[in-house]
C-alpha cells in the first residue's frame, strides 16, 4: 500500500474508532429522546467493523467500518401521562439504550483510539530511528 | 478515503531495487539483459521520489487548509498525512545525502 504501512494501518483503526465514538455519542445524546407510541423509538447505532485484507507478507491492512446496525425500533414503553407526546393511556416510547453499555462503549472506543495513536507515534519513532542509521 | 490519498507515497517505493547494473560493467549484467537502460539512473529515481514526496505534501497541505477553514472532519487525517509527508521528506533527504557523500568520496579518490 504505502511505504509506511504501520502508520496507514493505524490510520484505518483510527477511522473505525472515531466512527464508533461518533455513534456512541449519538446514542448517549438520544438516550432520553422520547417519541409517541405510534412512532418508532430512536434506534441506537452499532458500528460493524471488519478486517482489511493485506497486500502480501501475511500482514493485514487494518480495519474498516462495514456498516451500521440499528437496535430495535420498539424501544421501551414508559408511563408518563403528563408528557406532551403521551397517548390516551399515558404511554410514551423511549429508546432501548442502556447507559452503562454506552459508557462502556465510550471507554472502549476512546482507549482504542488512543492505542492507535500510540501505534502511530511508535511507528514514527521507529522510522525516524531507521533514518538515523549510519549517520555519523 | 484519506488512506487512498496518502498512499500516493507508495510511488516512492519504486527506487527500492538498487540499480546495481548501472554501477557495474554492462557486460556483467547478464541477468537483466538490457544493461543500464532499465531505470534511467539515479537522477530519475531521485526526481521520481521527489515527485511522490511532493504529492504526499500536497495531501497534507490540502488537509491543513481544510483544518484552517473548518472543513476537516478528522484531526488524525491531517496529523497522519503530515507525519507521512515529513517521514518521506526525511527519507529522500537521507538518500540524497548518502548519495552525495558517496560521490564526494569518489571525487576525492587519489588516482
Amino acid at each position: 500500500m504505502s511505504m509506511f504501512n504501520a502508520i496507514s494501518t493505524a490510520h484505518s483503526g483510527l477511522n473505525v474508532y472515531r466512527t464508533w465514538l461518533d455513534a456512541t455519542s449519538d446514542n448517549i445524546a438520544n438516550a432520553n429522546t422520547v417519541t409517541s407510541t405510534d412512532e418508532e423509538a430512536f434506534q441506537a447505532r452499532r458500528i460493524l467493523a471488519a478486517a482489511v485484507p493485506g497486500n502480501g507478507a501475511g500482514v493485514g491492512g487494518g480495519a474498516r467500518v462495514t456498516g451500521v446496525e440499528f437496535s430495535s425500533p420498539e424501544g421501551r414503553l414508559a408511563y408518563q401521562p403528563d408528557h406532551p407526546l403521551a397517548d390516551e393511556d399515558g404511554m410514551v416510547r423511549t429508546p432501548d439504550i442502556d447507559m452503562s453499555v454506552e459508557m462502556t462503549s465510550l471507554l472502549m472506543a476512546q482507549r482504542g483510539y488512543q492505542a492507535n495513536l500510540a501505534v502511530v507515534e511508535r511507528a514514527r519513532d521507529a522510522y525516524r530511528a531507521a533514518l538515523q542509521l549510519g549517520r555519523s | 478515503m484519506a488512506i487512498n490519498g496518502v498512499s500516493g507515497v507508495g510511488g516512492f517505493s519504486r527506487p527500492a531495487p538498487v540499480q546495481r547494473p548501472s554501477l557495474t560493467e554492462p557486460g556483467t549484467a547478464g541477468t537483466n539483459g538490457t544493461g543500464k537502460a532499465a531505470g534511467g539512473g539515479f537522477a530519475d529515481q531521485i526526481s521520481d521520489a521527489l515527485a511522490s514526496v511532493q504529492q504526499s505534501q500536497e495531501v497534507a497541505d490540502g488537509l491543513a487548509q481544510q483544518a484552517a477553514t473548518g472543513d476537516l472532519s478528522d484531526i488524525h487525517d491531517y496529523m497522519i498525512a503530515s507525519t507521512q509527508a515529513q517521514l518521506a521528506t526525511d527519507l529522500t533527504v537521507a538518500v540524497r545525502n548518502k548519495a552525495l557523500e558517496s560521490f564526494q568520496s569518489i571525487m576525492q579518490m587519489q588516482v
